[in-house]
């Protein structure tokens, strides 16, 4: 296959299909019965309280957590019980949350991990260049050196790395300035704009959520609460679900 | 200056015969108290490679492989069943060495066995006569080591056996097979300690239960350093020297317990050991 | 689990009379085991009578390793030692005193009070604020290694390798022994036994399950192993008294640590966690050994380690786990568990009125590293009070509960209740000043019953007996009524493992209430619990603070249920308290909205 033809098959996203999920710790189930559908090339903002079940239903997605009931599909064909690795292996990207980074890793071995075969690593390492250039020139520094701003680029330029179809990014916005959370928006646009990936993406910066997705759906306690797309009158509707 | 040397040479061998250990304990959190058997397993490769006539060195890669083979069966068939559960496997993995020492048993009798040399004689260092293979001794420490510490820092392994150790969840994350970074290790532990059972034959006498001994002194130097590398060889010099002195100025006994001891007392006052330092 | 359910339903007389049945089947068992024992050597050939002699010795140490490592999860390879040590003590007192009544005593004295004081070192070594299962087993790696260099030290004092042999031993011939043995078995068994049964040995269990739920019951699990250890030294100690004695002979292998793991392994065949398993294993199988290792030996090791290995990893309940699953699988096995009367306790007087603050925080700080996760936060919670701590994720909210309930957490600043500083005070002394913690996954004893769990909770106030089981379970009238809301008082006899998530938090919650705080500390009670479920534990909560006067702390992320039962509303973000108010004052502030739309930056 040319890498013309490679390109072309590749530009489109992947469908994720979420249909009755249910999943869990032990003997608590956190995520219940949650029904979703991502379009290719769509961008849905899953927002909702701490505790709700946002990361738990990533992680679902991904294989991390064992799902318990309903089914998921990518593209229509059930990734169910598939571990991470071949999710990896499928096209999904991860940019998780909780302990994101190997603080004493270098940023190149940070990238270097998300690649399976080190043949793959320059022109992984040039795709993502071109999202956040400040990476190229400081690839032997510490990533636990990094500013709170440059980690979370780090963190969702590995999630780029091999040009995913499906996206999970786990609050990528938390904690940031308005001009690194800009420059963030702008990759993902630009990302999706180039390789026309689907992405799922947990928030609870509903400013930036709103910006970016094409959807929103609020999860509460496990469930989705409400949904809908993200017109002008969303935000209202959102902060009622949100606030105190 | 002997007192240097001994001190030098016994921290080298302390360190060829813990690092398989280490190996297996940081990336797979189990403890392998089958070590020694795999120590054994090394040295009867030496007796096997001596009856076939072969060159004494020719021992050592072929111990890396025996003793990485049947790593790679234990893991999969003992280790992999325990990962949850990990006092357990301990125990587990203690019946295993006691099966591998009754097999070897049968095999070969209880008997001492003789081995070849793999280098004798004696050199003069600073005017006094030495053994010329505690030095080889350390030299092959310090060729294991320098091995050990390019392959975790140069290979596409080694980065992923550090990222398994640093944070598995997030190891997974990626789409690591950690599965299979486990084993890999398991079977490398394996056959480090195999390779550490043949340079062991010229200092001790090789019997079916030969490993057992060296497993405790390894297994305490593991725990004083805390999956870190760099921390084990600290601790195997720190150590190596108390033993030396204690068994040379007070008694050879109570230097055979020092090992077990202060590590006892330094992982209660830190419980991380020496990794921290 | 259709068996249980049917069970609760069942009138409460029979099962007492069964009860008061399974109390006395230990004597009646270990008085029938005493006949038989005694006639036995009478039909039984010499070799039969010595090995069974040391092996029902073995058997002795085979309990005092079950107590610990099945019963209170503590893997120990130390017993050897202990059993060497009393051994040794006997041999050198016998030969270096003599063997008259008096200094038989002596002897008989040291082998039980040498291991005993160094049980206590061993278990001071192993068990302190935050120590680790395995550093516990390091230690009992450590001890038999360090006693057996230390027989061999000895010189002519302890024979050094080959041992002391041919000392004067009590007048007693071999069948005498094997009584003897028999005895302290039968005894040891049985002591152990009625120990288990007990309610002091829930809390071995309790430990072994959770113990930090237990230090937060004002329980010291630390103080517990401790005292196990050196016990259990002492009984080890007794059966080397019996060992040398009987076989006249005491060698360094007795103490050394391939001798404590034999030990291990005869348990966990014989099944970890059951009394009769070990015990009638270690016998089995020393038997046995003595038997076939004379005609096959390396065969016999390699079968019994790869029985060891495959009990482990197939079989972790051991030999008795099948025999159990057998008589389960009969009519007459299966039985309901014991369960006590509940009676209501009388109210407490009203503790000093006071004005003063209950809960005190000033200036508190903490940072991990240059990571500040809390800085300069100033609260004061009086009586009555019921303010939930809100905030996004990483506002620090658990961390501050952490700091609040553990006084060895390192922190600046300063927290005191009711007026006494907690400075350096470990979780189970901070409960004893009247501070309760439900944890935010709910932690409870996962193999006990829930009325076992409630006796627990209520050890710090009516103690635990270490004989049998009372009749009766005394709470406060606030913990019964959160039993009765969730329907847990007809499940007493319930394990709780098998109850849903829902009733695991209202466990919890009613462990809490029955330590009877003052100051209530909740870590989000109603995480993944049902609307209805919530509205229980709701109206719980708002009972206990405005009734009974109890100041609540909750974290909650649930804002319906905080808005609903809060007196005041604390909100934390990014490790600052950024306001303190009450409910409509949060509830419509500008601020709070900002944070949680994620826009607010300080």
């Amino acid at each position: 296959m040319s890498d013309a033809a490679r390109q072309s098959a590749d530009s489109r996203g992947g469908a994720l299909t979420l249909d009755g999920v249910t999943s869990g710790y032990g003997a608590v189930s956190i995520v219940k019965g949650v029904s979703l559908k991502v379009a290719p090339g769509e961008i849905v903002a899953l927002l909702g309280k701490n505790g709700m079940g946002k990361t738990t239903l990533l992680k679902t997605i991904l294989g991390m957590v064992g799902l318990r009931g309903g089914a998921i599909a990518v593209d229509g064909v059930s990734v169910a019980g598939l571990s991470p690795a071949k999710l990896v292996a499928l096209g999904v990207g991860y940019a998780p949350q909780e302990q994101p980074l190997f603080q004493d890793l270098s940023i190149r071995d940070n990238l270097r991990l998300a690649v399976s075969s080190d043949r793959l690593l320059p022109a992984a390492l040039e795709r993502v260049f071109g999202h956040f250039p400040f990476l190229a020139d400081r690839l032997a520094q510490r990533a636990g050196t990094l500013s709170g701003g440059e980690q979370k680029m780090l963190i969702l330029a590995r999630a780029l790395m091999l040009k995913p179809r499906l996206l999970l990014i786990d609050e990528i916005s938390e904690g940031l300035q308005p001009s690194v959370v800009d420059r963030i928006a702008a990759a993902l646009s630009a990302e999706r704009a180039a390789s026309g990936a689907t992405m799922l993406i947990v928030e609870q910066n509903l400013d930036f959520a709103l910006r970016v997705a094409d959807r929103w759906a609020v999860l509460k306690l496990g469930e989705i609460d409400d949904e809908g797309a993200t017109s002008p009158d969303a935000r209202e509707r959102i902060l009622r679900h949100l606030s105190v | 200056m002997l007192l240097i040397l001994d001190i030098l040479t016994t921290a080298g061998i302390l360190f060829v015969v813990s690092i398989g250990l280490l190996a297996v304990f940081g990336v797979l959190k189990i403890i392998n108290f089958a070590h020694g058997a795999w120590l054994t397993i090394g040295a009867y490769c030496a007796v096997v490679a001596a009856k076939l006539g072969l060159n004494p060195w020719a021992a050592l890669p072929l111990a890396f492989v025996i003793g990485g083979a049947l790593g790679g069966l234990a893991e999969h068939f003992i280790i992999r069943p325990l990962y949850r559960r990990p006092l357990d496997a301990i125990l587990a993995t203690w019946g295993l060495g006691i099966v591998i020492g009754q097999l070897i048993t049968l095999g070969f009798g209880r008997d001492v066995q003789m081995t070849p040399n793999l280098f004798s004689g004696t050199v003069e260092v600073f005017g006094a006569d030495y053994s010329a293979y505690r030095l080889v001794a350390l030299g092959a420490a310090v060729v294991i080591g320098v091995a050990f510490a390019l392959t975790i820092e140069g290979t596409r392994l080694g980065l992923s056996a550090r990222a398994v150790i640093m944070n598995e969840t997030l190891a997974r994350g990626l789409g690591i097979d950690t599965a299979r970074v486990r084993l890999f290790t398991f079977m490398i532990g394996a056959g480090l300690a195999a390779l550490a059972g043949v340079l062991l034959t010229p200092l001790t006498s090789v019997d079916p239960n030969m490993g057992v001994s060296w497993l405790i002194g390894a297994f305490m130097l593991v725990m004083v350093a805390d999956a870190s590398f760099l921390a084990l060889g600290v601790a195997c010099l720190v150590f190596g020297a108390a033993q030396v002195l204690i068994s040379t100025f007070v008694s050879p006994i109570l230097g055979s317990i020092a090992i077990a001891v202060l590590a006892a007392l330094v992982l209660r006052i830190s419980p991380k050991g020496f990794s921290r330092a | 689990m259709p068996d249980d359910v049917s069970a609760l339903g069942r009138a409460a007389r029979p099962e007492r009379g069964r009860a008061r049945l399974s109390r006395t089947a230990p004597f009646v068992a270990a008085g029938l085991a005493a006949v038989a024992l005694w006639i036995a050597p009478l039909v039984l050939d010499t070799f039969a009578v010595n090995v069974l002699t040391r092996s029902m010795i073995y058997a002795v140490l085979a309990v005092t390793v079950d107590l610990l490592w099945g019963f209170a999860g503590i893997l120990t390879f130390g017993q050897a030692a202990f059993f060497g040590v009393g051994a040794y003590a006997t041999a050198m007192a016998l030969t270096y005193l003599g063997a008259t009544p008096a200094w038989i005593a002596v002897a008989l004295a040291l082998a039980v009070a040498a291991p005993m004081a160094l049980g206590l070192a061993v278990g001071w070594l192993s068990f302190y604020h935050r120590s680790t299962a395995l550093y516990a087993s390091v230690i009992s790696l450590v001890t038999p290694i360090v006693v057996t260099q230390l027989i061999y030290s000895g010189g002519e004092w302890t024979g050094s390798s080959s041992g002391l042999v041919g000392f004067d031993v009590l007048p007693l011939e071999l069948e005498g022994f094997f009584r003897l043995a028999a005895f302290v078995l039968i005894a040891v068994t049985l002591a152990a036994w009625v120990f288990v049964r007990s309610d002091a040995g829930r809390a071995l269990i309790a430990v072994r399950d959770n113990d930090a739920r237990c230090a937060y019951l004002g329980l010291s699990p630390k103080r517990l192993q401790i005292a196990l250890t050196a016990v259990l030294a002492g009984v080890a100690g007794l059966a080397g008294f019996v060992f040398a004695n009987a076989s006249s002979v005491v060698a360094p292998e007795n103490a050394g640590f391939l001798f404590g793991t034999e030990l291990v392994i005869w348990v966990a065949l014989g099944g970890r966690g059951t009394l009769l398993g070990p015990v009638l294993g270690t016998i089995a199988i020393d038997y046995l050994a003595a038997n076939l290792s004379g005609d096959l030996p390396f065969l016999w090791q390699l079968l019994l380690g790869t029985a060891f290995v495959a009990v482990i990893i197939l079989l972790p309940g051991g030999l008795a786990e099948l025999a159990r699953r057998a008589w389960g699988a009969l009519p007459v096995g299966r039985r309901s568990g014991f369960a006590p009367r509940l009676v209501v306790s009388p109210p407490r007087p009203e503790a000093d009125a006071s004005d003063g603050p209950l809960l005190k925080i000033d200036g508190l700080a903490k940072s991990y590293g240059s990571l500040t996760v809390l800085e300069n936060i100033d609260l004061d919670i009086r009586a009555g009070e019921l303010v939930s701590l809100v905030g996004p994720n990483g506002a620090g909210k658990t961390t501050l509960m952490r700091c609040l309930s553990d006084g060895t957490e390192p922190f600046e600043g300063a927290v005191s209740i009711a007026g006494v500083s907690t400075a350096g005070l470990t979780p189970n002394r901070i409960v004893t000043l009247g501070v309760g913690r439900k944890f935010q996954v709910a932690s409870v004893f996962e193999s006990l019953t829930v009325a076992d769990c409630l006796l627990l909770a209520r050890a710090p106030h009516d103690g635990l007996s270490a004989l049998g089981r009372a009749e009766t379970l005394t709470l406060p009238q606030a913990a019964l009524d959160v039993l009765r809301m969730t329907g847990l008082d007809r499940m007493l006899a319930e394990p709780t493992r098998l109850l849903s998530h829902g009733q695991k938090q209202a466990l919890e919650l009613a462990m809490v209430v029955a330590l009877e705080p003052r100051v209530i500390l909740l870590d989000e009670p109603t995480a993944g619990l049902t609307k209805a479920e919530r509205t229980t534990i709701g109206a719980v909560l708002k009972t206990l603070t405005a009734d009974l006067g109890i100041a609540a702390v909750l974290v909650e992320h649930d804002l319906d249920f905080v808005r609903q039962i809060s007196s005041r509303i604390v909100v934390l973000h990014q490790g600052r308290l950024v306001l303190d108010g009450t409910v409509d004052e949060v509830v419509n502030s500008e601020l709070v909205r900002t944070i949680y739309s994620g826009g607010a930056h300080v």
